[in-house]
């Protein structure tokens, strides 16, 4: 090339790039740039100096994230590539975990009510006021006047320090948390089946079974990582849903029994029968690890198909297909979720699965198992160290051994441990409207919102002498109506293990400043115990890994021994650890954290058939059948299902609404989902606002026409502030547990205005 | 308590899990590679081959991470987002269909966005076929994101300009997957070879996506596939929903005072050579039409998200109508401001004359006065032309609500009532008394504004329309939420473009009123085409990927 071209190549280059600039300060703004620790390319904002890797904050998936960090501090994350459960994978709501931290309207002060507002005063100010109240209440009407409500949101250490310091510490005798709404039914179920709250599975199980039979569960939207695992299933399994709605979960599986609402217990009774019937049971694992079946069968016999057709509108070759599915699958796993637990008879329906799980011999081995997937991400601390039903690590109030147990390894004196189990959540709400509960500890969460029926719940908070909430935001629904407010650090903010599904012990780390004078729970509960003046009670409980370590001390021998995991950092290590891991358990770390399928990262129960019942052996439990609590009627002709409604929000939305991502990626306003036909018989169109109507409230919702639900049925949506004015507060006998699923209404056209 | 705060301030992450960091140092090679080395092609594209996003319908079940993932991993703001994940829903009562669909750029074959673009800020790779924008090229017209059927072009407010994916290009290179890929739970997105000829049979056989808007227009190339047969009745969730688009201010003001220029620039023509003499002063009447486009350019600046780099406009010119439109106003400009000048010179030499004295011996009069009627006419040409690029802007978007019929009816009726309203309102307040006056001006403009009430009324009713087709989702638009500019609209349509040229015609002003009359009417119309232009844009329903329940 002549230099006299070069020059012109040069000057047309100059030309071009004046009249069109292919690079500058935007395009820089986007380049990605390898960002190493084998993050691959990332923008240069996120480009961290370390990562670290810590579990959500949001469900009970348990997710590793690894968080990009600055100096220490959060810029980012993006999913951990070899964290055990998710597999580099995160669903909405954990890539945006950061974003809520950020969001408006964080509780930066502690607030007093004073002559009606909420006004700003100093920690000291605070807990003086609360301490000086909840005395003053439990000298006037009794210990039992005062309680709390708790969370499965917080770090087990946390969970522990709050029941122990509001039991042990400051006498309270009611406190429960709001696993109640979600959890309580599986618990229960597993409790008295297995003689331990003991969910058998690990996540590996979606990806060994030929057959997965999915129970109100909605995974894809609800847990979205574990439908990851059942995509990386190499058996091409039959996937079964039983579920009223064609869920998204419905869609993609290979069979959908869109069962009527709440007759699954009758569909499996006779899924039972007729496995029995054909003699497709396996009669060694009833005989040598099951206790009760001969009654089991005697009672489904009352339950043929013919009766599961009329009750279930199943056709009946349907039915048979499903038996024959779970009959010829080699590994067939059941998995339930709130489809179940939120029932009026959730526990018995819970137990009738673990039932067909038993019956067939689907226990222990890999790919198997009656299984139930948890809600929140630490409802599995809760379940065993809240000390609210059960005293510290499963063990009952009502037994002294236990209670002496707990003091010895504490070194509380015993008479300090309560001998009656606090009342259900439900219970201490009716407490408070019979004037026996007066004043009420909320520890992040929001029942303002939540709770079933809110007419009768606010009826209650309303009657309080004292209500203290504990929160990250100090605008939730509930926070607006206490009398005082405790600014809290949120996920992120703070240190502490969850519990996931599994069983899998994973960490959280402070990797952000939490705003203002906000603390840590676990620092509010120290400051509490100071106020309160049992301060040196508590010494020992410094920081969350201390009181692990007591954790550890209060597992020793019991079904979830924790004592062979020595410290954080060897959870960090190991990318969390299963329970049980008793001490001298080998954990098999010869390629460390990188390897994602080793053995100590997977583990089930009941390898051996041997349950925690005195008999080693699981129990077979039933129930008749009971009609709906609120059923139709011709003037609430149309039953309303509610449940999870998109994948990027979170329960009442008091942290992903602050995500402009995941607010913009799911519905703006409250919405209700109905049938075609039901719209044309109720003069509806779609998109359309339209009130809904229950026998205790009316709300608006804009209409959602789709075949995906049947007739005579409508689905709300959970995350909207109005839609549990309508629900009706009907609670399993067992569990307690709300039964949200389920009540009467009624849909009509606005008065034109 | 202050040493609680303080510990909670302090971050120690690094040092207490430290040993763990330092392992990691050492991985420069993604670890997710491992996951995603399925979801990537083994071979570059061949001539007449492109990339591709493959998606699998049986595979993507609406979780959204790719959307969260593609803002994360591209380092987003916080309130965009460059894909999408909608729901498509149907079937029967005893078999009902729903499908999430997970969307972001196409890539095009024939991209509307590259076309469109008047400073040329797009490019296709000639290689991967990707559509790439140039950010720093970008000056904020937003025109890609009307012309792009698929709402992939996403305006960045805070940078004024538009930003799009890529199919993360940076990543690609150097054999990582995009952010979307790599973050699907499900791997349901991947990226393939695709051939561009089966892209147009696609395209001819009408295949793409059902419920999302009709390939042939710009052949995207996304690969929907899926192993069961949809329905046919598949419908977006958004299906029914109808909500305000944005308004676009300086455009509404742009194309109503354009009109309005070009419209009473050609109209006191056509009357002078009608009636053989100007009607009124010549030079009000070109000024107004000059002072109106000036009016109309220093808006449409303002519509760009970065006014300074404005002179870009007319960069796209071989391909775009916005480029055309600029250029044409431009000169149109040029040809109205300088007509008016030499008019000036013609009927005012006396206080120009130290003007004429800097040319010299030059006959800068003589000349004016020869050049002036080609300099008229051309920029009446020039006018008209300019208008007709205006509707080609939006006709090329091949929306529906934007065809050629409407866009044109609208416009040029436009030019035409306001052209006229103006040029007899100039005509009364300047001409000479007892001349006669341009009465066939009402003419017009009871005219134009009686066809334009007639189908604005006539597209109102179709909201009654059992079908949910465009007209009707405008209909309940503009009857809905912006009731209140579609009832401004029509009276003052009535008032200022049938009234008052009406009660005149039938002689039922006195002549003492006309005046004022006219010059209410002129403003009352003015008021009412804004108005119109206003709903032009926001009753028009956005074109794009079959969305979620909003």
């Amino acid at each position: 090339m002549s230099n006299d071209d070069k020059e012109r190549r040069h000057w047309t280059h100059k030309l071009s790039q004046l009249l069109v600039r292919r690079e500058g300060p935007f395009t820089r703004e986007l380049l990605l740039e390898p960002a190493k620790f084998g993050l691959g390319r990332m923008p240069s904002s996120l480009a961290p100096d370390a990562t670290t890797t810590m579990v959500c904050g949001f469900c009970s998936t348990g997710c590793g994230l690894d968080v990009l960090l600055r100096d220490g501090k959060a810029v980012g994350l993006t999913p951990a590539a070899n964290y055990p459960v998710n597999l580099g994978m995160a669903c909405p709501k954990g890539w945006e975990a950061l974003a809520p931290l950020r969001g408006a309207n964080r509780a930066t002060t502690p607030l007093i009510r004073r002559s009606g507002k909420l006004v700003p005063v100093s920690w000291d100010q605070a807990i003086f006021h609360m301490v000086e109240r909840f005395k003053a209440i439990g000298a006037e009407h009794g210990p039992g006047a005062v309680a709390w409500l708790g969370t499965g949101q917080l770090a087990t250490e946390e969970l522990a320090f709050l029941g122990a310091l509001a039991k042990f510490g400051m006498g309270m005798i009611h406190g429960d948390g709001n696993t109640r709404q979600c959890m309580a039914t599986a618990a229960t179920a597993y409790k008295q089946a297995f003689g331990f709250d003991a969910p058998p599975f690990t996540y590996a199980d979606f990806e060994a079974s030929d057959v997965i039979v999915l129970i109100g569960s909605n995974l894809c939207i609800a847990h979205p990582i574990m439908w990851e695992r059942i995509c990386r299933n190499p058996h091409q399994p039959s996937i079964v849903v039983i579920d009223p709605r064609t869920t998204e979960t419905a869609m993609a599986a290979t069979q959908h029994c869109a069962i009527q609402p709440k007759s699954d217990l009758v569909l499996l009774y006779a899924l039972a029968h007729e496995l029995i019937r054909r003699d497709w049971i396996d009669h060694g694992y009833i005989a040598r690890h099951t206790t009760g079946f001969e009654e089991y069968a005697q009672h489904v016999a009352e339950f043929p198909l013919e009766r599961a057709v009329q009750e279930t509108g199943i056709a009946r070759e349907q039915l048979e297909q499903l038996v024959r599915t779970i009959h010829e699958g080699k590994r067939v796993s059941f998995w339930w979720t709130m489809g179940v637990n939120q029932s009026h008879q959730g526990t018995r329906t819970a137990q009738a699965i673990i039932a067909l799980a038993l019956m067939t011999g689907n226990m222990g081995r890999p790919g198997t198992g009656a299984n139930s997937v948890t809600g929140q991400c630490n409802a599995m601390g809760s379940r065993l160290f809240s000390n609210t039903t059960n005293l510290l690590g499963g063990r009952e109030f009502t037994d002294e051994v236990g209670r002496r147990d707990v003091a010895r390894i504490l070194g509380f004196p015993p008479a300090s441990i309560p001998s009656q189990p606090s009342l259900a959540y439900d219970q201490i709400l009716e407490g408070i409207l019979a004037n026996k509960i007066k004043a009420l500890w909320v520890v992040a969460t929001n029942p303002a919102h939540s709770w079933i029926n809110q007419h009768d719940l606010r009826e209650a908070l309303s009657r309080l002498d004292c209500l203290v909430v504990q929160d990250m935001y100090h605008d939730t629904e509930t926070a607006q109506l206490a009398d005082v407010v405790l600014p809290a650090a949120g996920w992120g903010e703070k240190e502490g293990t969850f519990i996931n599904s599994e069983r899998r012990i994973g960490l959280i780390k402070r990797v952000s400043r939490a705003p203002g004078q906000a603390l840590a729970d676990f620092h509010v509960f120290r400051l509490v115990a100071e106020g309160w003046g049992v301060g040196d009670m508590f010494r020992d409980w410094s920081s969350p890994e201390a009181v692990f370590q007591i954790l550890k001390r209060l597992s020793r021998g019991r079904p979830f021994d924790i004592t062979g995991i020595d410290d954080y950092a060897m959870l960090d290590r190991h990318g969390g650890v299963q329970w049980p891991c008793p001490e001298g358990t080998l954990l098999d770390t010869a390629d460390g954290p990188a390897n994602g399928h080793g053995r100590e990262h997977e583990r089930r129960l009941f390898e051996d058939g041997r349950y925690f019942t005195p008999d080693g052996r699981a129990k077979f439990l039933t129930a008749q059948p009971k009609p709906l609590p609120e059923g139709c009627t011709p003037a609430y002709p149309l039953l309303l299902l509610t449940g999870r409604g998109s994948s990027s929000q979170w329960h009442t939305q008091t942290r992903t609404r602050h995500s402009a991502v995941l607010a913009r990626l799911s519905p703006s306003e409250l919405y209700v989902e109905l049938s075609p036909e039901d719209a044309q018989r109720y003069g509806v169109a779609p998109d359309e606002i339209v009130s809904v109507t229950s026998q205790r409230a009316s709300v608006h919702a804009r209409t959602f026409v789709t075949h995906t639900v049947q007739p005579g049925q409508v689905f709300m949506p959970m995350h909207y502030p109005t839609m549990n004015q309508l629900t009706f507060a009907a609670f399993d006998p067992h569990s307690r547990q709300p039964a949200y699923k389920a009540c009467a209404v009624r849909i009509e056209r606005l008065a034109p205005a | 308590m202050s040493a609680l705060l303080a510990e909670q301030a302090t971050l120690t992450v690094v040092s207490r899990f430290s040993q763990l960091h330092d392992a990691q140092d050492v991985h420069e090679a993604p670890l997710k590679e491992k996951y995603y080395r399925d979801l990537l092609p083994l071979s570059q594209p061949r001539a007449g081959e492109q990339l591709a996003f493959e998606v699998d319908l049986d595979r993507c079940t609406g979780c959204k991470a790719c959307v969260s993932a593609c803002h994360t991993l591209n380092g987003l703001d916080d309130k965009e987002l460059w894909r999408s994940v909608g729901l498509l829903h149907g079937g029967t009562q005893a078999a009902p269909v729903q499908q999430t669909v997970t969307s972001a750029c196409h890539h095009c074959v024939d991209p509307a966005c590259l076309n469109g673009c008047p400073t040329r800020a797009y490019e296709k790779d000639p290689v991967t076929g990707i559509v790439k924008h140039l950010d720093d090229q970008c000056f904020g017209c937003q025109y890609c994101t009307l012309m792009c059927p698929y709402d992939a072009p996403k305006f960045n407010p805070a940078r004024g300009i538009v930003r799009k994916c890529d199919m993360c290009s940076g990543r690609l290179a150097h054999g990582e997957a995009p952010a979307c890929v790599q973050a699907c739970p499900s791997g349901a997105i991947a990226i393939r070879v695709v051939s561009q000829s089966s892209i147009v049979a696609a395209s001819d056989a009408q295949r793409f996506l059902p419920g999302a808007p009709a390939p042939a227009h710009t052949l995207p190339s996304t690969q929907y596939k899926t192993a069961r047969a949809l329905p046919n009745n598949l419908l977006p969730a958004d299906f029914y929903s109808t909500r305000p688009e944005h308004s676009h201010p300086p455009l509404v003001v742009m194309l109503t005072l354009t009109q309005l220029s070009v419209g009473a620039f050609v109209l006191a023509l056509w009357m002078e050579r009608v009636h053989g003499h100007a009607i009124g002063n010549a030079l009000a009447h070109a000024v107004l039409a000059a002072v109106m486009l000036l009016l109309a350019l220093a808006a449409s600046i303002f519509h760009l998200g970065r006014p300074t780099q404005a002179w870009r406009a007319v960069l796209g010119l071989r391909t775009s109508w916005l480029s055309r439109e600029a250029l044409v106003f431009g000169l149109y400009a040029q040809g109205v401001v300088g007509y008016c000048a030499l008019l000036a010179l013609e009927l005012f030499p006396k206080p120009l004359e130290p003007v004429l004295a800097l040319f010299g011996r030059v006959p800068v009069r003589e000349l004016a006065r020869q050049i002036l009627p080609y300099l008229r006419h051309g920029t009446a040409l020039i006018g008209v032309l300019g208008v007709y690029c205006s509707v080609m802007v939006y006709v090329a978007t091949r929306r529906e609500h934007w065809s050629a019929t409407q866009t044109g009816l609208k416009f040029f009726g436009s030019t035409l009532t306001l052209g006229a309203a103006a040029v007899f309102c100039v005509a009364l307040w300047s001409v000479a008394p007892g001349m006669q006056l341009p009465t066939e001006l009402l003419d017009l403009v009871l005219a134009g504004a009686s066809v334009k009430l007639a189908l604005e009324l006539h597209a109102l009713q179709l909201v009654r329309d059992v079908r949910s087709s465009t007209p009707k989702r405008m209909a309940i638009v503009m009857l809905g939420e912006l009731r209140g500019w579609t009832f401004t609209r029509l009276t003052t349509l009535l008032l200022g473009g049938v009234g008052w040229p009406a009660l005149m015609l039938a002689g039922w002003l006195p002549s003492s009123a006309w005046q004022g009359f006219a010059t209410l009417g002129l403003v009352l119309l003015l008021v009412s085409e804004l108005c119109e232009r206003y709903l032009f844009f926001r009753a028009a329903p956005a074109s794009r990927m079959p969305g979620a329940l909003r």
